[in-house]
């Protein structure tokens, strides 16, 4: 299966973040509770949890890029291998946890 | 200006357009410093002076404690004997226990000196509600508009809070320069090669023919959402955007108010002795009184409440009715 990370609504008022930096190259594996980003507000910054196990296949950004919430930030599979259709509508949103520090 | 081609301008928070605008005059002019409040390793309460500290060090950034008055009175004795000191005052709220060494001493120093001496003092502070109730919220702007000597700054976007922040800090001062705290969160495309902005001058932010929106701050902001939405129902709202209240650019509102013959005014203060009463006081005793509304605050403090907080602000919604009842009692000839 096929899902993508979205920005989260972390933070009132804030409509687009910047990302400060990826905690894994496209192909890294993640676990539940696993950093994959962190993402820069005006005044916090928000950690972005793996919670559940995948791939990264793709990112969206890159360190200083602006993206707004609800954005695709990230797309990831269940197998390593598992083929990326190129339209979105066939994703599922991936569940994450987020903290804002 | 240089001669090296202009940068191109860069997508930067509210925060990061004060902190480029301060450091490039601390990098030009030995004499600015930084004083207030967790201004220093903390990079201000809003983080609006991050790296300077790192940068200049505490000679220059310097952390104060928690005594307005104190802070204002050093700050305007520094301007007075040659330096050029921004001081940051967390809240506006606050900046009331600064008001004598302020507007007795700062704004006047170069009339009681018949020129002599200047003040070339930066007082930052930061207005407006978001939820931290009756003393911690006030947009107080209005009081500071009748000091003769003081210029006061409100930007309602990233690009102006590093232009008047620009111009504030080579100007001989004093000037009060209000950010607010709902600005913060948004960023925007910011030249940093801009240049000054001269105080002043006002800004057109949307263009229009049925009634002239005059506002500044934050409010700008609320008044293009309501002018948007008013233009779906056929209204055209024309917003200007004033960005310094003293001196005020009468001329850019007279120009608008001419041309559509509606007056609206909106503030986030109180309307009574509002910045509004002066708008209109000013560009009617040039040209005659038009229909005219004003909107702000409603006379209540603002509420640790968020439901009552958010009734006592104005909204767009409440911008629309305002609008559409004046239209609806001066209608076009």
């Amino acid at each position: 299966m096929i899902y993508h990370l979205t920005v989260p609504k972390a933070v009132p008022g804030v409509e687009e973040i910047r990302i400060l930096e990826w905690h894994g190259e496209p192909g890294a594996r993640f676990e539940p509770g696993d950093m994959i980003v962190e993402l820069e507000t005006h005044k916090a910054i928000v950690e972005v949890r793996a919670d559940q196990p995948g791939f990264l296949r793709m990112v969206m950004g890159q360190p200083g890029d602006w993206i707004s919430i609800d954005d695709t930030l990230a797309v990831f599979s269940d197998a390593a291998d598992e083929a990326v259709p190129a339209d979105a509508k066939d994703y599922s949103e991936l569940t994450v946890a987020f903290e804002v520090t | 200006m240089s001669n090296s081609p202009a940068p191109k301008p860069r997508k930067m928070f509210f925060r990061e357009a004060i902190a480029s605008a301060v450091r490039a005059a601390m990098l030009e002019d030995p004499t600015v410093l930084v004083m207030g409040q967790d201004v220093g390793s903390f990079g201000g309460s809003y983080r609006e002076f991050d790296g300077l500290y790192r940068e200049f060090g505490a000679d220059r950034v310097r952390d104060m404690p928690v005594a307005e008055n104190a802070t204002i009175g050093i700050g305007a004795g520094a301007a007075a004997a040659g330096f050029r000191p921004l001081v940051c005052i967390t809240y506006m709220d606050f900046l009331m226990l600064g008001f004598d060494p302020l507007i007795n001493y700062a704004a006047k120093l170069r009339y009681k000196t018949a020129g002599a001496l200047t003040a070339p003092l930066v007082v930052k502070t930061t207005a407006g509600a978001q939820g931290q109730g009756v003393a911690h919220s006030q947009c107080l702007d209005a009081w500071l508009m009748s000091v003769p000597g003081i210029v006061v700054a409100a930007p309602s976007n990233p690009q102006d809070a590093f232009s008047l922040m620009a111009q504030a800090l080579r100007h001989d001062g004093p000037v009060v320069y209000i950010d607010h705290k709902r600005l913060f969160p948004s960023p925007g495309e910011v030249s940093v090669d801009a240049g000054l902005q001269p105080f002043g001058v006002a800004a057109v932010r949307r263009r229009g023919e049925d009634v002239t929106i005059i506002s500044h701050s934050y409010m700008v902001q609320v008044a293009l959402k309501a002018a948007a939405r008013l233009a779906e129902a056929g209204i055209s709202c024309e917003v200007i955007d004033l960005r310094t209240l003293a001196p005020l650019d009468v001329d850019t509102i007279e120009a608008s108010l001419r041309r559509t013959g509606r007056l609206v005014t909106l503030e986030e203060g109180q309307t009574t002795c509002g910045v509004g009463a002066e708008v209109m006081a000013q560009v009617f005793s040039r040209m005659g009184p038009r229909p005219f509304v004003r909107i702000g605050a409603l006379p209540a403090p603002v509420s640790s409440n968020p439901v009552y907080e958010a009734l006592c602000i104005p909204d767009p919604e409440r911008i629309c009715d305002a609008v559409t009842a004046l239209l609806k009692n001066a209608p076009p000839a």
